[in-house]
């Protein structure tokens, strides 16, 4: 079972300026799926994208609290 | 653990000789996985011809095989011309927004807003294959 709170840490720490929301999709908590707007995103497929965010909770899926991690991106606009 | 050399190049041959190719669990008549069945209802409704394989019987030899080749390690995988385009959740998301037809170069159906549920009776997928 995951700590929605610190994989949401986990991606921010890996994505600097992204909008992270990480929800529990089935109520046993480790079914979670983020929602990760990220201006890093730029100019990257998508599976690429999808993979800068696994890396950032890969020590969750490897030691077994999170089971299944859907993923949806998008590219934020760079601030200012 | 580095992945058998055999099979990944059994594995770059099939993507080599299938430009658009889905490693899945179960085959397209049979899906065992619900992502692997929405995979198949996406390219069935593109119409767009395919080959698949099986990933259960050579579940660990095969996640090796594609961690190696695309750094991706979960079933099912989309490939296009060789190249990783996703699983399930980015297959969905570019099949709706018309990027997937336009990739593997098939008319986008009309009045696409969400994946069928269900395999479709008659799939046109390529003749069985197996790996091992």
């Amino acid at each position: 079972m995951a700590d929605l709170a610190e994989v949401k840490r986990m991606i921010e720490a890996e994505l600097p300026g992204a909008e992270v929301e990480v929800v529990d999709e089935t109520g046993s908590g480790d079914h979670l799926r983020a929602t990760v707007r990220a201006p890093q995103f730029a100019g990257r497929t998508r599976i690429d994208q999808h993979r800068l965010v696994r890396a950032a909770v890969q020590p969750r899926m490897d030691d077994g609290s999170i089971h299944a991690l859907s993923v949806k991106t998008d590219v934020a606009e760079p601030a200012g | 653990m580095a992945a058998n050399p055999e099979l990944k190049q059994k594995v770059e041959e099939l993507l080599g000789s299938n430009p658009v190719f889905l490693f899945m669990k179960g085959t397209p008549e049979m899906p065992r996985c619900g992502f692997s069945m929405r995979v198949v209802g996406v390219l069935e409704q593109l119409g767009v011809e395919y080959g698949a394989v099986d990933v259960l019987p050579l579940l660990d030899p095969l996640r090796e095989v594609t961690g190696e080749l695309a750094d991706w390690r979960t079933f099912p995988q989309l490939y296009v011309n060789s190249d990783l385009v996703g699983g399930c959740d980015i297959v969905e998301e570019m099949f709706e927004s018309g990027e997937l037809a336009e990739l593997v170069g098939a008319e986008q159906p009309e009045g696409v807003a969400a994946p069928a549920p269900q395999a479709p009776a008659d799939p046109q997928q390529s003749p069985p294959m197996q790996l091992g």
